[in-house]
């Protein structure tokens, strides 16, 4: 515990711990001191001056350092002849700060008066009106009338775009750098600045494209004013209109909590659309952060290209049915082909849809071979040595320790890049080991640089210098032992981390037939990662295990899904063949030959054209469901959209199918489909969406509604923080190592999956165009 | 994130860059700035885009970082200026002791109008020489006074400034 100090703030006795600024002090006991450029996750600066208050120190004896006490025998306190700002203010023992005295009001005012020397007060066509600090605390703490000359207002470019996604309206910035902080502090790409001084100074951005981060749209979130905008947001809405529904972000294995801001729109002809997504806070996942792609890729849900009806094929061309002709057709070919069926599953689909999925290849087409695609390795070994229940990288520090191998979490999990690097902040410890540099080698204690296809070998490297202990593997260990100094050095690390968390990247190639060998590369890493954590013992715990950089948001959940009813791999005769949210041919693979195709998508992808039939499903946000991030944490999110034509969710076309063959399911909700995942699936044991939809208090307490100084209404998690679920080793205690003898590097070329890389969903955003065009896809040897 | 290409000041610089660089830590290239900009400053007349990007190159850091450290020193200039820049300050202290009728001599013997110098500065049209007021040169006791590009000149008559003006074209 730290040390904790006592002090009085308004005549409240506060107790917090040493180092605590006045203005979080007071937080903790309810109460408010107004602050416009201090923000709970960034350094204090004490720029605005909002935050004065009156502070009173215990009066130390100058000869001997003890307090000096009053007639009472209790310390006299000696208050500074001057107001001190408490966002830079540490609190100490026995001080008394007084936050409304008449003269703290003075300053208050005078503060607002000055800020608003040059605002062009445009609330009424300010996007931030309804959720702007600067009016909220103008109207709580200003002065009113000012005694300014209107004449003397500046008058700047009020559509100043910093690049592409985000705008500038220079007359309303107040220069309280909480956007530069951000992106300095938290992102790390130091892409704004301020130009010039005094009255003059305004932000500027230099890079190509302009205002270059993959996460510059969080800068109008903490903006305290309406000086940036968003692109599609702007004038589209004003915050008290919009209908903030809870939701997680489709696109990466994070699982940022997030807010659909919802309305009908004239400009959308009437219709439900979103207009914003907004992060929800969640201190266990994403704080209040998310990433450009996961604010700017939600367009797809209202593309005009989404699938309407179903489509059959006649005489070579997709021709709209109704969905009684599909389910007929396909129940009859599914049946024809007696067992032998496949289903190829996307990663992107919920829990439940992938749950039933299985249930109609087993019960309806009895069939078990059924395939999460894209392929990777290790999941499996995710779920047992997965981190364990109560991870939380907000709490990594001093003492813990993270690999990460071959993958770069920039790319492929943005927002844990964040939060890593925070870490580091607080005094953990990072080891990256990659063929080539990433942003994360800017924050590593150790980097480590292989020859290309070397991933698996230097993981053992590492575990040989670790430990000499005898185990299993250990003979085949040792021959790895380490000649570098830097993979020495790093298993020191390892050898003395309290926790250890081995972030498993993707980086590798797919498995090849070589000389006549079926060779898993990917594989081969992940056990080698699963034997690190096993060997020294980081299992079962809380900040340790396995932290995987998954391909999309809900690769966990659907392996978890089909490996709990015995899915097996693709290995006899295909005569019909179901695939769900995932483009084989698109991506330039070939199906398997088959008579039958049945493809369910939202869109008509290359695969969906060579099909015999094609089922519209429901986009995300027109649906519920949950999904399971890498961190194995199960998250709900809500319907937010009516469907777009006669689009069903993927869960529900399932169970109509099944009807077909005679099954008769109770499932009416993807929430009765929970019921039975959490009965039947050991590790979702205990969840329902009851318990999904719990939340709780979270610190810093920028998510409520009655805030006023942070701003952004959507924060409030009203959804629910999700649950993590227990991994196989949590629930059973069995762990053992095995040895794959590490393959020699394969000399493919592969091509390490971007963030901002094109694709079926993220296309749909025209918005985010030149972010991709941007983008470098380079190609590595793995 | 720098990988080391040839930008024409490297090129033509690379000694003068080198000694730079040299009195600063290797993890520490971004003090370098300053002087680099000074650099820059000289070879193209003002801290043009490019110049900002080729140092913000060599020091290894953002090319906005740079550009906010020229937007906030009033002696690195985002525009073109003349071969030498005339700062008189008028500002109270200096107003008090005639700065003001000193800069209306400046601009009549420079050809340059007022407003345009008080707000912003002013080239002459040869090129020879902008003309700027400023706030507070720090040395309001000396008044009137000037800055020539980094030379102060103090307690200036009409007189004395006509024969620096002919001095610095001569330069
Ligand atoms: S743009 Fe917003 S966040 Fe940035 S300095 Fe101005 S007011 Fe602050
Ligand atoms: S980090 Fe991942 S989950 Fe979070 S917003 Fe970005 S894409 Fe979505
Ligand atoms: S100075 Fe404290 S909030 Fe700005
Ligand atoms: S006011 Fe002119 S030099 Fe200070």
């Amino acid at each position: 515990m730290a040390d904790l100090i006592n002090l009085f703030i308004d005549d409240v006795a506060v107790s917090v711990p040493k180092g605590t600024l006045i203005v979080d002090a007071a937080k903790r006991a309810d109460i408010d001191i107004p602050v416009f450029c201090y923000h709970p996750k960034l350094k204090p600066v004490g720029m605005c001056r909002m935050c004065l208050v009156q502070v009173g120190r215990v009066k130390l004896d100058r000869g001997t350092g003890q307090p000096v006490l009053d007639a009472n025998g209790s310390p006299e306190i000696a208050y500074g002849p001057k107001l001190e700002t408490s966002c830079t203010t540490p609190v100490e023992p026995g001080m008394r700060v007084i936050t409304n005295t008449d003269l703290v009001k003075r300053a208050q005012k005078d503060v607002l008066e000055f800020l608003l020397t040059s605002h062009p007060l445009d609330c009424p066509i300010c996007d931030k009106g309804g959720e702007c600090p600067l009016q909220n605390l103008t109207l709580t703490y200003g002065p009113g009338v000012t005694r300014f000359d209107y004449a003397d207002k500046q008058h700047l470019d009020k559509h100043y775009p910093l690049g592409e996604l985000i705008f500038l309206d220079k007359e309303r910035c107040i220069q309280c750098a909480r956007c530069i902080r951000f992106q300095d502090e938290i992102a790390d790409d130091h892409v704004l600045g301020f130009y010039e001084r005094g009255r003059k100074m305004q932000i500027e951005t230099m890079s190509t494209p302009g205002f270059d981060s993959k996460f510059s749209g969080n800068t109008t979130d903490i903006c305290p004013v309406g000086a940036l905008t968003t692109r599609d947001f702007r004038f589209r809405a004003r915050p008290w209109e919009i209908t903030n529904v809870p939701s997680i972000c489709p696109h990466c294995p994070v699982g940022c909590n997030i807010s659909l801001g919802t309305r009908r729109s004239a400009k959308g002809g009437g219709e439900w659309e979103i207009l914003r997504v907004m992060p929800r806070q969640n201190e266990a996942v994403n704080e209040i952060w998310i990433c450009d792609k996961g604010r700017f890729g939600h367009h797809y849900a209202r593309s005009q290209a989404r699938l309407q009806k179903p489509l059959i094929k006649k005489e070579g061309r997709l021709v709209e049915a109704t969905w009684e002709e599909a389910f007929s057709l396909i129940a009859d070919r599914f049946r024809a082909a007696n067992g032998k069926a496949a289903g190829w599953l996307g990663d992107r689909v919920s829990n439940e849809d992938a749950w039933l999925f299985g249930k109609l290849f087993r019960e309806g087409f009895n069939s078990a071979q059924l395939v999460n695609r894209p392929h990777v390795a290790g999941l499996d070994l995710v779920a047992r040595y997965g981190v364990g229940v109560g991870t939380n990288l907000g709490n990594l520090g001093q003492g813990d320790v993270v690999f990460i191998v071959a993958g770069d979490v920039e790319e492929t999990a943005p927002v844990h890049m964040l939060r890593l690097k925070a870490a580091v902040e607080r005094g953990a410890k990072l080891i990256v080991a990659n063929a080539r540099e990433t942003k994360m080698d800017r924050y590593a204690a150790i980097s480590i640089q292989y020859q290309p296809g070397m991933d698996t070998q230097t993981v053992y490297s590492l575990l040989a210098s670790v430990s000499n202990q005898q185990s299993a593997i250990s003979s085949q260990v040792a021959k790895f032992a380490p000649s570098d100094n830097k993979i020495k050095a790093a298993g020191q690390l390892i050898a003395e981390a309290q926790n250890l968390i081995v972030m498993l990247g993707d980086e590798r190639p797919y498995p090849v037939m070589v000389q006549g060998q079926y060779t898993d590369a990917g594989r081969a890493l992940a056990q080698a990662c699963a034997n690190l954590v096993v060997a020294t013992g980081h299992i079962g715990k809380a900040n340790n295990g396995l932290l995987p950089l998954w391909p999309h948001n809900n690769t966990q959940g659907v392996y978890d899904m089909l490996s709990a009813q015995g899915a097996e791999a693709l290995s006899g005769e295909v005569k019909a063949l179901y695939l769900v949210g995932t483009d084989p041919i698109g991506e330039g693979q070939n199906l398997p030959p088959t008579d039958f195709v049945v493809v369910q998508e939202l869109f008509l992808t290359p695969t969906a054209q060579q099909a015999d039939v094609v089922l519209p499903a429901l986009a995300w946000a027109e649906r519920d469901g949950t999904f399971t991030n890498a961190e194995r944490r199960v998250q709900r999110y809500y319907k937010a959209l009516p469907p777009t034509g006669q689009a069903k969710a993927d869960w529900e076309i399932f169970r109509l199918i099944a009807e077909k063959f005679g099954l008769k399911w109770s499932f009416f909700s993807a929430e009765g489909v929970m019921h039975e995942i959490a009965a039947q699936v050991a590790a979702y044991a205990g969840l329902d969406y009851v318990c999904l939809a719990e939340t709780k208090e979270e610190w810093p307490p920028v998510g409520t509604s009655s805030d006023l100084y942070f701003g952004g209404t959507a924060y409030d998690n009203r959804g629910g923080v999700g649950a993590q679920t227990k991994s196989l080793f949590e629930i059973n205690g069995r762990s053992e190592l095995k040895w794959i003898e590490p393959p020699p590097p394969s000399g493919q070329s592969i091509e390490p999956r971007r963030l901002n890389r094109p694709g079926t969903l993220i296309d749909q955003s025209a918005i985010y165009e030149v972010r991709l065009r941007a983008a470098e896809l380079v190609k590595i040897e793995a | 994130m720098t990988n080391e290409t040839m930008t024409p000041l490297l090129e033509k610089y690379a000694t003068q860059i080198e000694t730079v660089l040299s009195k600063y830590p290797p993890d520490r290239k971004q003090s370098a700035v300053l002087p680099l900009l000074y650099l820059a400053q000289r070879e193209y007349g003002y801290c043009t885009p490019e110049a900002i990007r080729e140092v913000a190159e060599i020091a290894g850091v953002e090319p906005t970082e740079v550009d906010a450290v020229v937007g906030f020193y009033t002696l690195f200039y985002d525009h073109p200026v003349g071969k030498h820049v005339v700062q008189v300050c008028n500002d109270l202290p200096c107003a008090l002791r005639g700065s003001d009728q000193f800069l209306e001599h400046a601009c009549q013997k420079l050809g340059l109008d007022k407003h345009q110098v008080e707000h912003g500065g002013a080239t002459t049209a040869d090129g020879e020489f902008t003309l700027e007021s400023v706030v507070c040169l720090a040395a309001c006791d000396k008044a009137p006074l000037l800055q020539i590009d980094l030379e102060y000149f103090e307690r200036l008559t009409p007189e004395e400034f006509d024969r620096l003006i002919e001095e610095y074209r001569k330069k």
